[in-house]
């Protein structure tokens, strides 16, 4: 195991930090600020578009597939710098769905949907939850009926998505489907690609507790050609948990937990409202430490995912662990930060009178979307026990 | 940064178990504790010896293998796993040390019986409550035949008893010179040495020494360039990578219980099915298994860390901070996924929970080591 950044990884790194130094403006961060991602045509899709001109949306791509061919550790170490700034870079678009495209669609697919998703240009919302499928995500029951051949026929497709984020921002659907009802409920489902301005397909909002919008999707009798269907009928739930391993992957990064805990550690040493200075209580030092310690191990959980990735493996049981290990730590995050500040703590995200803006109030809030979403830690401890120790599964 | 196992190492650690299991089984660990019984492990040291693993970090120059710290970790993971008796690395931390703070004559006469495995050896370099805190607990005066006269207290010594050298520190005071640190190499059986055994359940291994006028031959004296001292930071290098490696112990011992608790929750049934297949037995099984996964990174990183040079004392935080806090936390709910069956003793899964609060506690434990982060970052 080495520890160490390579001369290549550090000089990536610096490339990295060199074009966010250049990029993330006061007017970028003044919009996020705003409207968070919600701004069209503004300072974040520049920022965009600059990301696509270096390539950075397909570096971890394959050069035949318009990638700059480079490996899991450069794109770890990209998003945890992007996170680190508090800005969006690569999204599940271009971390998890195009490289289920690249290992499992047809050529049709790759050379059809891989082009448009390097140059930033196609974003796909994940179409997986149901109101009735959540964290049992197999028996979803959105249904795909074939009208025609495989080669010129459509896809009719019926049913209704929740959680699905992004949408309101995406061109695409990647959407899960079922397309055999006959079949026991893993082994009926597909993956279809469909345009999201599509007729038949209805987005409307829903708001979390956090502030973050996220959508219902509904679609009726939406028809796109066959050829949409990525890679083979009835083989999805293989393509979708493979995404979601690397949706994990990449949501687990520990870019943003390193710059909540240096926030908070310069927090603990301003005064309160009351005067008096966190830092100087020694319980809230050694919770300040304890926290510090546990985002570095976060940190190398995310390079040893990374690591095995690079060498081919989807490390599901490695990234169930850090999934777990980083949402869970993110709310403790939260929590000691709420603690210290006391009821100042509670001050409004964006008020001028809260503590750094409210960043704190505010994670609190977001803390808990990661625990459950992207596949909810009780399941992933059922995965490492299951996958890492061959303990027997006898239902829940 | 290429956080995967070689398979150099795994090839290393292959050998390392198997020559662990073969000659260091759980029976063995018992019986060097029962009443009466010689704590010494003959055979298995022998086997050791012969395999190396007391040569395993040194030079060749030196008698050693020419190894790494890493592959050092990697022997110390399996040592942890098989509850290899401290003597063996308390042998290895006077090592490390000599080979750190000694002369090269030192290095030359006390490293080749110590790779040969004539030389049992135990380390006092730092508070037995903070392995960063190394000012000196013995006072030392330099005699007019140039040994060393030393007095004082150490307390809580791992295997002073079983070790033929106790390497300690101690302020050497000079008549119209400042105090100068020095390492020396104490026989705990001269004149002058009183041992007292500080019982524990796990078969005392921990020793107070109480030293009156004991005289310390001058070749034995570890007093840096020039016989000018030793710095505080070269003692507290050496004291903390002992630290760290105790981590990578730890980490081993903690994995060891996870398969010896899985294995028994696979075997037992209850309701007519085995405890394995309740989700709260796999649940508490995968909080072990991401306390022990991310404690394996910190303490692998501390001991690379300190292989490369650096002073480590922020790595060696982090990886007491989670080894020291999986190792409990898989042996106590180890007990629990084990209930009756894991509290009687020839079950033996209390051999690690004792490992467990041993290495925990001596040399400073999570609180102790979240002020070292303090430091670390410059808050100390």
């Amino acid at each position: 195991m080495d520890f160490e950044l390579d001369a290549d990884q550090r000089a990536w790194r610096e490339e990295v930090r060199a074009f966010l130094r250049e990029h993330v403006t006061p007017a970028l961060r003044a919009e996020l600020a705003e409207h968070d991602l919600e701004k069209r045509d503004g300072e974040l899709a520049a920022f965009r578009r600059r990301i696509g001109e270096k390539g950075w949306f397909g570096l971890n791509w394959p050069v035949e597939h318009g990638g700059l061919g480079l490996g899991p550790v450069h794109q770890h170490l990209l998003v945890s710098e992007f996170e680190y700034w508090g800005v969006p870079g690569p999204d599940l678009t271009v971390t998890s769905v195009a490289p289920m495209i690249m290992r499992h669609g047809t050529e049709r697919n790759k050379a059809e949907f891989l082009p448009p998703i390097a140059r930033g240009e196609m974003v796909c919302a994940v179409g997986y939850s149901e109101p009735g499928a959540g964290t049992d995500l197999a028996s979803l029951r959105t249904r795909a009926v074939l009208e025609g051949t495989m080669e010129d026929g459509e896809w009719v497709i019926n049913g209704a998505k929740t959680w699905n984020s992004g949408a309101q921002r995406s061109t695409h659907e990647w959407l899960c489907v079922r397309t055999d009802p006959d079949a026991p409920k893993h082994r009926g489902i597909s993956v279809i690609i469909v345009p999201i301005d599509h007729p038949g397909v209805t987005i409307r909002p829903l708001t979390a507790w956090s502030g973050y919008r996220t959508n219902e999707a509904f679609f009726d009798d939406v028809r796109v050609p066959a050829t949409n269907l990525v890679g083979e009928v009835d083989r999805g739930w293989r393509y979708i948990t493979g995404a979601l391993d690397l949706e994990r992957g990449a949501l687990t990064n520990a870019g943003d937990l390193r710059r909540a805990v240096d926030d908070l550690v310069a927090l603990a040493d301003r005064p309160r409202r009351d005067g008096q200075v966190p830092a100087h209580d020694p319980a809230v030092r050694r919770r300040l430490a304890q926290l510090d310690a546990d985002v570095e191990v976060a940190t190398l959980m995310g390079f040893e995912a990374a690591s095995l990735l690079a060498d081919g493996v989807i490390p599901s049981v490695e990234v169930s662990t850090e999934k777990i290990f980083t949402s869970e730590l993110r709310q403790r995050i939260a929590e000691v930060a709420l603690d210290l500040l006391g009821p100042d703590g509670l001050l409004g995200h964006r008020t001028p009178a809260a503590p750094d803006d409210g960043r704190f109030e505010r994670l609190y809030r977001i803390a808990p979307l990661l625990r459950f979403g992207a596949g909810t830690n009780e399941v992933l401890r059922d995965v490492i026990a299951q996958r890492g120790h061959a303990m027997p599964s006898y239902g829940r | 940064m290429k956080l995967v196992v070689t398979a150099e190492e795994r090839d290393l650690v292959a050998s390392l178990r198997d020559l662990f299991t073969t000659h260091c089984p759980p029976e063995l660990v018992r019986s060097l504790r029962a009443p009466g019984a010689d704590p010494f492990p003959e055979k298995l040291w022998a086997s050791l010896v012969a395999a190396e693993v007391l040569a395993l970090p040194f030079a060749e120059d030196v008698g050693g293998a020419g190894g790494t710290l890493d592959d050092l970790a990697a022997a110390y993971a399996e040592a942890g796993r098989a509850l290899c008796p401290t003597i063996v690395l308390s042998t290895l931390h006077l090592g490390l040390a000599v080979d750190a703070l000694g002369t090269d004559e030192q290095r030359g006469r006390v490293l080749p019986a110590l790779c040969r495995g004539e030389l049992r050896g135990a380390v006092a370099l730092a508070s037995p409550y903070d392995a960063a805190d190394v000012r000196p607990a013995l006072r030392a005066e330099r005699m007019a035949d140039g040994t060393v006269s030393v007095s004082g207290r150490l307390d809580h010594v791992l295997d002073a008893d079983l070790a033929h050298r106790v390497l300690a520190t101690a302020a050497l005071r000079t008549y119209g010179e400042p105090d100068r640190l020095v390492g020396l190499l104490i026989d705990p059986r001269a004149d002058g040495v009183a041992l007292t055994a500080l019982p524990t359940s796990d078969g005392d291994r921990l020793q107070q020494v109480d030293l009156d006028l004991v005289s310390v031959p001058a070749d034995d004296v570890l007093a840096g360039p020039g016989g000018a001292g030793l710095s505080l930071e070269r003692v507290r290098r050496a004291a903390l990578l002992v630290r760290a490696l105790q981590c990578v112990d730890m980490v081993g011992g903690a994995g060891a219980v996870l398969d010896r608790t899985v294995a028994h929750t696979r075997g037992r049934e209850q309701f007519g099915r085995p405890i394995a297949s309740f989700q709260a037995a796999q649940h508490l099984v995968a909080d072990i298994h991401i306390a022990v996964q991310g404690a394996r990174l910190a303490a692998r990183s501390a001991v690379f860390w300190h292989g490369r040079g650096r002073p480590a004392l922020r790595e060696t935080a982090i990886a007491v901070l989670h080894a020291a806090t999986a190792y409990r936390r898989a042996t106590l709910d180890g007990h629990q996924l084990h209930g009756g069956m894991g509290y009687v003793v020839e079950t033996d899964l209390h051999l690690w929970s004792e490992r467990a609060r041993l290495l925990g506690s001596l040399g400073g434990g999570p609180d102790v080591a979240g002020r070292w982060l303090e430091e670390a970052n410059g808050r100390g």
